[in-house]
């Protein structure tokens, strides 16, 4: 199967216990791959790492089997943080502009967005600017500019943040078709319920280190997820 | 188009849109070309206190008195004005947490912050004509008599303080990029400013490159050729240090 993300030994540290060390992980085209850990285990770490905001101490990361930096960016879409939402500009530009930033050409751009906008239930916000939408529609839009390219590789980081339960919704199902579609998705989550609908494969990460995997189908994610946790803090405890 | 191409046409939207780049334009040139115009109805009426302050400047009376006002306006607040603008173009994506969006793009952040140089320069090209303008409109309802073969040369001067201004406000880019906002940027301005005065006074200005422009605009005989090509250095120096800071840029703090 193609690996979408690959990385290997991946190690960036800020001081004792933070950062991410030695980490291996594949995401595979048509996977949707959840990250789930708590405040400050290194989710948002690794997806810097990924997507080069970060330069790793040791390891590699390779997208679509190309190595990072020269990774082919025109096919990843990511959301990161902050949502490309640019305040002083209409949603509709907003999106035109990031479809601009990801390779797609002027003539198709108004097309790509018109569609991405109504996937995500926006388009009633088009001609509205940014800064006067709730934190959830801008959420939407951020997410827009991230799937609107039909990127091969997603890279989320709490991506529902804000987001109303329609909004959930309109999100799952633009995830699973891209995943449908052969794009490999990471998509960090503090919602355990909510990974389970969609995710094909769910990663703990504990103070840096991938420490396991939770079955999707489980019945007790949560007690499940806690015991992982748990049992790796009690390990380092003993070192 | 070329990613440049793209990068130009992004950049360009997002600063058009602005408010701060709006509001710039309109304090600096409507600022300069009001200014000048009180000064100079003050100097006509023989205000003392206006007269004293404009020194030699206020006997020189009509269109290249207007213009000389003009020029010590824009030489005090050009550079403050281009350098809040430039700080907030580079550091409002790292202020507003947008810079996240900047990376794991097929357009290079050295070519989205080249861009966003382009696009300063091109808007202080404007922002220099629309001063022309502004205060050929202003001065026509002064009676100031027929333009005098100097006024074309003023106005020449006007443009290229205008420019030399916004070029020597470059290290904002650099040290809102260091300093990840938009604060470090004005910062920097208000340091740049400080120093080209205490430079002016010490007597030493016309080798300083951040107080030629004005030394130059305003007593063009004061300051060689060679001295006001050392201004281009300031922008070629930060230009790319600002460059070099966006290749090697990391969210890392």
């Amino acid at each position: 199967m193609t690996s979408r993300i690959h990385a290997r030994a991946l190690t960036r540290t800020f001081g004792p216990g933070t950062g991410v060390s030695d980490l291996d992980l594949d995401v595979d085209a048509g996977q949707i791959h959840a990250l789930v850990g708590l405040n400050g285990a290194g989710k948002s770490t690794l997806m810097r790492l990924l997507l080069g905001m970060l330069r790793p101490d040791r390891g590699t990361v390779r997208i679509d089997g190309r190595e990072l930096p020269h990774a082919p960016w025109a096919r990843v879409g990511h959301l990161v943080e902050h949502p490309f939402a640019y305040g002083e500009l209409d949603a509709r530009t907003n999106l035109v502009l990031a479809a601009r930033l990801h390779g797609v050409p002027a003539k198709v751009a108004g097309t790509v967005v018109d569609r991405a906008m109504t996937e995500l239930g926006v388009e009633r916000y088009a001609n509205v600017r940014v800064r006067r939408l709730s934190t959830g529609n801008r959420q939407r839009i951020g997410l827009a500019a991230a799937l609107q390219h039909r990127p091969d590789v997603i890279v989320v980081d709490e991506p529902t943040n804000a987001l109303d339960p329609a909004g959930v919704i309109l999100f799952r199902e633009a995830l699973l078709r891209r995943a449908a579609a052969g794009a490999g998705v990471l998509v960090s989550s503090h919602h355990l319920d909510e990974v389970a609908r969609v995710a094909d494969r769910i990663s703990v990460i504990n103070a840096g280190r991938l420490i396991g995997t939770l079955d999707p189908h489980g019945i007790d994610l949560e007690r499940a997820f806690f015991a992982l946790v748990h049992r790796d803090d009690q390990r380092q405890a003993t070192r | 188009m070329s990613r440049l191409g793209t990068a130009l046409v992004v950049e360009a939207r997002k600063a058009a849109a602005a408010h701060v780049t709006v509001a710039t334009t309109a304090f600096l040139v409507l600022g300069v070309a009001a200014i000048a115009t009180g000064m100079t109805v003050a100097a006509r009426s023989g205000n003392p206190q206006v007269v004293a302050k404009l020194g030699p400047t206020a006997g020189i009376g009509g269109w290249d008195g207007l213009t000389a006002i003009a020029l010590q306006v824009t030489a005090a607040g050009g550079v403050l004005a281009f350098g809040v603008v430039l700080s907030w173009l580079v550091g409002r994506e790292f202020a507003d947490a947008t810079v996240t969006n900047l990376f794991a793009l097929p357009v290079p952040r050295t070519t989205i912050i080249l861009a966003k140089l382009c696009v300063y320069l091109l808007w202080t090209v404007g922002v220099a004509a629309a001063l022309v303008v502004v205060i050929g409109l202003v001065g026509w309802p002064l009676g100031l008599g027929p333009p005098g073969a100097g006024l074309a040369e003023s106005l020449g001067r006007l443009v290229a303080l205008t420019l030399l201004s916004a070029l020597i406000a470059t290290p904002a880019a650099w040290a809102a990029t260091i300093g990840r906002g938009i604060l470090p940027g004005i910062a920097t301005t208000v340091a740049i400013i400080a120093v080209a005065q205490i430079m002016a006074v010490a007597g030493t200005g016309a080798w300083f490159p951040f107080t030629a422009p004005a030394l130059w605009a305003i007593a063009p005989g004061s300051v060689s050729a060679g001295q006001l090509t050392l201004v281009l250095v300031v922008p070629g120096v930060f230009g790319l240090l600002t460059l070099h800071a966006w290749a090697v840029l990391q969210l890392d703090r």
